[in-house]
């Protein structure tokens, strides 16, 4: 029997770029495959080529045997290709059925009039056939992410998809939501259908998924099915050598009070209240990781912290100082660093190449500017530092902010703020998009700075990546936290309660530091003990060293 | 996060299309460019001679189509020819008695016409040009310099009798006067920024109805104070000659000083310093370039746009300086439209200063052509602005083409950031490269 897909030795070729090598995918029908690979590794490419979006500069795709050759997504839909983009494209004023049929309406009256009957009759039957759980007359904007997610399945089901490709699916769920994810998966491969999907992390594609394909520079690395795997052998395949999974932690004091957030409110762009009345403190040395579904007030947290957002109420105090009415530049001048979640469009000036970015921020200080002159040469061997530290390719300075890849520039803000010498670094999302192996030096060079008396806040919804570095873990929900626990203690299933919303009566939850004056200290020292435990005692020393450094500092 | 609908990058929009071709194109593709469209405007132009030729009539035809005996009443070669050598002084020789005019000399009164809208639109085109590097589309630079000259010629007529006549005099006039014009230019300037920036007005908007505003005041103004005795039109008194920029070297009546034009040429130097090697130019570029960015660089947008549409203005004002200073020797009601020009100069100049200078000169040209064709042919003034029109069109249509690119998102910069969720953006991205 065919494969269900099967792109046969696919190369695509962009100026100056093979972005696929001579890749051949074989998925089999009624099964989950994962596309696995670091930023940049190629996936999206070729998922764009089996969607149509791309034509293959060699090879062939095939559908269940037959060669195919699609000039638009609308020849792949039209064959039963169908894709799930990570940032789902629905109305969301209208119904969950509304938005299914759109553009494909079923209609009477010579195609004049739209069918409503019909059309919510076959979304209803559609979601009954494959077990959804979604209300049909639903609001789209009242619904949760993980029902949204679902209707834009049920949207690719109604046009006929016998093949789902779907980026990135779960990027935008809390834990719970994607086990349910994977629910949906079972229902849909036992009635026949095959899914793709896109993925950089490992847990994900060995729970989801029979098989991984591991892409890496474009080059298809290996098949394998997901039971005869271990998490490690992925890894190496991603990136070409051993990587050690976990960051340590090690234990160490924490020295001054760096940030203090009373009764903070935020409120974003519409004039909705995204952060409610947070209090907490940050001290030096201290890395605070903040988890959460995207979207429940972070980046409004972020974004009044480092002064581009004015905050409706509260208090933020840096190093003592009230932040009220301080601008932006007096924040960057007192030692902030920032690292914004949409790099694109904050953190790089995409136009500008990297010389001319490395001194975003700086670019009224010496030794980049002295007398309102700028120091191109100065600037120029700062990128070029930041760029050789950090590993950020192409190693050249002259090279435009958008001509290098997500995981690339991200690398390059990361580095530029951390090379910043701040006090505090707010850091949003660090290593999204970012590699394997340069997710690691960032970790290490988080903890350096946390080892030399910096204060961290750390917002990312990588779990791994905020239970594994922070001291304190705060998971916020619609504005709040829900709860500030101890990263090593809780558990993921706790941590993904409190995502959605519900508290914990736990002893790992310590509520009372949500406050301020209860956070003096506490869980920093648990926490410690905790990461501690699976440290070797080099690690100890070493820590312990660094926090002396830090209570110096 | 971006949260445009992928589908739009996806399927390219027609204007997306159309628009594509011309954005992300080095310096030197786009020189390519514009002298392909000069071509390109030349050989449509030539069409246009020709029908118009056939249409009018006349004794004599000017030009015979080969083989055939269709006489035509324009010759288009010869409008060409008259537009661009004319425009220079005739420099090259028609015919015989070989390339070159041994008689030419850059002096003439045709070159000096030219070069003396050159100079005017310099201060014009940078005016337009530096609002534009920091993201803001100066439609008033007309109004800026209209009350920029109105500031100088008062300025230097109340200050004449407190001074002896001469030399040094009128140097100090001189100095003063453009420096009013700056000033005054540059407050007109600063009334669309501060209301965008405090009021979050749009400055198209501002700026043009502060252009009526302007036109409308000082004539007022000048009608009911400050015109001449016995003047005919409303216009203010002249300067006195030894206070005006005196033609140098080239004839009395070509209006053309040659110290503007170097002063005109520093100006662009140091704009061009100013926005490439400054702290205040970096935030002005990056503002207008990406404004989100700028503001996470810590760059105050309010002040910034202030700031740039205060200096957008006082390079208005300047360039209204000259045309009194240099042109007319008074204020008068009959400004031309100098700051509209200006606009198509800065466009056509990729909104770089350096650019200007071929920008305004190619303005100049066209100018001093269309006289000269005026007074030797027949071709009716009417025609030769559908010509100057076409040349300006196709020449300034791929940078505008860009401009509209690079704000509806279309190429590097733009898709980048429409596709940026995570991974993705960086597969996609760097296909960019």
């Amino acid at each position: 029997m065919n494969p269900a897909v099967h792109l046969d030795g696919i190369t695509k070729r962009f100026p100056g770029v093979v972005a696929n090598d001579d890749v051949d995918l074989e998925v089999e029908r009624g099964s989950v495959h994962a596309l696995l690979g670091e930023n940049g590794a190629g996936k999206t490419t070729l998922m764009n080529v089996l969607y149509g979006l791309y034509q293959p500069t060699e090879g062939i795709v095939r559908l269940d045997g037959e060669p195919q050759s699609f000039d638009s997504p609308r020849d792949a839909i039209d064959a039963g290709v169908g894709m799930i983009h990570q940032h789902f494209m629905l109305v969301d004023p209208m119904t969950v059925w509304e938005n299914v049929v759109l553009g494909n309406e079923p209609k009477t009256w010579g195609g004049l009039r739209v069918d409503r009957a019909a059309a919510r009759e076959a979304v209803v039957e559609l979601s009954e056939r494959y077990g959804f759980d979604v209300d049909p007359d639903a609001t789209v904007a009242d619904v949760s992410v993980g029902e949204q997610q679902r209707v834009e399945i049920l949207k690719a089901l109604y046009r006929g998809a016998d093949v789902l490709i779907m980026d990135e699916p779960t990027a935008v769920l809390t834990p719970q939501e994607v086990e349910e994810l994977y629910g949906v998966f079972e229902e849909l491969t036992e009635q026949g259908k095959t899914i793709i999907f896109i993925s950089h992390k490992l847990g994900e594609a060995l729970s989801a998924a029979d098989d991984i394909t591991v892409l890496r520079d474009g080059v298809n690395v290996g098949t394998v099915a997901a039971a005869d795997v271990t998490r490690e052998e992925l890894a190496e395949m991603m990136v070409g050598r051993e990587v050690l999974m976990d960051p340590a932690t090690p234990p160490q004091e924490t020295g001054d009070r760096v940030l203090e957030v009373t009764g903070l409110s935020v409120e974003d762009d519409r004039g909705v209240e995204a952060v409610s009345d947070l209090s907490f403190e940050l001290r030096a040395g201290e890395i605070l990781g903040v988890a959460g579904v995207d979207g429940n007030g972070q980046s409004q947290l972020a974004e009044a912290i480092t002064g581009l957002r004015e905050s409706s109420s509260g208090d933020v105090r840096y190093r003592g100082e009230p932040m009220a009415g301080k601008t932006r530049r007096d924040r960057i001048e007192r030692g902030m660093a920032f690292i914004p979640e949409d790099r694109q469009e904050r953190g790089l000036v995409m136009s500008y190449d990297l010389t001319e970015n490395a001194i975003l921020g700086s670019q009224h200080d010496p030794p980049f500017a002295r007398g309102g002159r700028l120091d191109w040469r100065a600037s120029r061997d700062h990128a070029e530092s930041v760029i050789e530290q950090y590993d950020v390719r192409p190693p050249d300075a002259g090279a435009e902010a958008e001509s290098l890849s997500g995981g690339n520039q991200q690398k390059f803000i990361v580095g530029r703020e951390f090379e910043r010498d701040p006090d505090l670094v707010v850091a949003t999302h660090p290593t999204r998009g970012v590699d394997i192996g340069s997710t690691e030096f960032l970790h290490d060079r988080l903890l350096e700075l946390r080892a030399e008396g910096k204060a961290v806040l750390l917002v990312s919804s990588k779990l791994d990546e905020v239970q594994g570095l922070s001291d304190r873990l705060a998971v916020m929900h619609e504005g709040e936290f829900t709860g500030i626990v101890d990263p090593a203690t809780v558990t993921e299933e706790e941590i993904g309660l409190l995502m959605a919303g519900e508290s914990l009566d736990d002893e790992s939850v310590e509520g009372a530091a949500l406050h301020d004056d209860a956070g003096d200290g506490a869980g920093t020292g648990d926490a410690g003990d905790g990461d501690g435990a699976d440290d070797s005692p080099g690690d100890e020393i070493d820590g312990s060293a660094g926090g002396g450094e830090g209570v110096d500092a | 996060m971006s949260d445009s609908d992928p589908d739009t990058d996806r399927s390219p929009s027609v204007l997306a299309r159309l628009v594509a071709p011309f954005v992300d194109r080095s310096v030197a593709e786009r020189l390519v460019i514009s002298v392909a469209a000069i071509f390109l405007s030349i050989l449509v132009g030539f069409a246009i001679v020709l029908v118009s030729g056939r249409i009018a009539e006349c004794s004599t035809a000017a030009w015979t189509l080969p083989f055939t005996g269709i006489g035509f009443c324009y010759d288009p070669v010869e409008v060409y020819v008259v537009l661009f050598n004319g425009a220079l002084g005739y420099p090259f020789a028609v015919g015989d008695p070989g390339l070159f005019n041994p008689g030419w000399s850059p002096f003439n009164l045709s070159f000096g016409l030219t070069l003396s809208e050159t100079t005017l639109l310099i201060f014009t085109g940078l005016s337009v040009a530096v609002a534009f590097r920091a993201g803001l589309f100066n439609i008033g630079t007309q109004g800026q310099l209209v009350v920029g000259a109105l500031a100088t010629a008062l300025s230097v007529l109340a200050l004449v009798p407190l001074l002896p006549a001469g030399r040094v005099a009128g140097v100090v006039l001189i100095v003063v006067g453009t420096v009013a014009g700056a000033v005054a230019g540059g407050l007109w300037g600063a009334i669309p920024g501060a209301l965008k920036a405090y009021a979050d007005a749009n400055e198209v908007i501002t700026t043009i109805m502060l252009n009526f505003v302007a036109a409308n005041v000082a004539y007022v103004l000048v009608l009911e104070v400050f015109r001449a005795e016995g003047s005919s039109v409303v216009a203010t008194g002249y300067v006195p000659e030894y206070a005006q920029l005196r033609p140098w070297l080239f004839p009395a009546s070509s209006d053309f000083a040659l110290i503007a034009l170097l002063v005109g040429v520093g100006f662009i130097g140091a704009l061009y310093y100013f926005v490439e090697h400054t702290s205040l130019g970096y935030d002005l570029r990056t503002s207008g370039v990406q404004a989100a960015a700028a503001e996470y660089g810590g760059v105050n947008a309010k002040l910034t746009t202030v700031r740039a549409m205060t200096l957008s203005g006082a390079l208005g004002g300047v360039g209204g300086a000259v045309w009194v200073l240099m042109s007319e020797g008074r204020w008068m009601a009959s400004i031309p439209d100098l700051g509209f020009d200006g606009i198509t100069v800065s466009i056509l100049a990729g909104n770089n200063p350096i650019g200007v200078l071929p920008a305004a000169f190619l303005f100049g040209i066209l100018k001093g052509g269309a006289l000269e064709i005026g007074f030797r042919t027949d071709v009716p003034t009417e025609l030769v602005a559908v010509l100057r029109g076409l040349i300006i069109l196709f020449v300034a249509m791929p940078e505008f083409f860009r401009m509209i690119g690079r704000y509806a998102g279309v190429g590097g910069g733009g898709v980048a950031a429409s596709t940026e969720p995570d991974e993705t953006g960086g597969d996609g991205g760097e296909t960019d490269a």
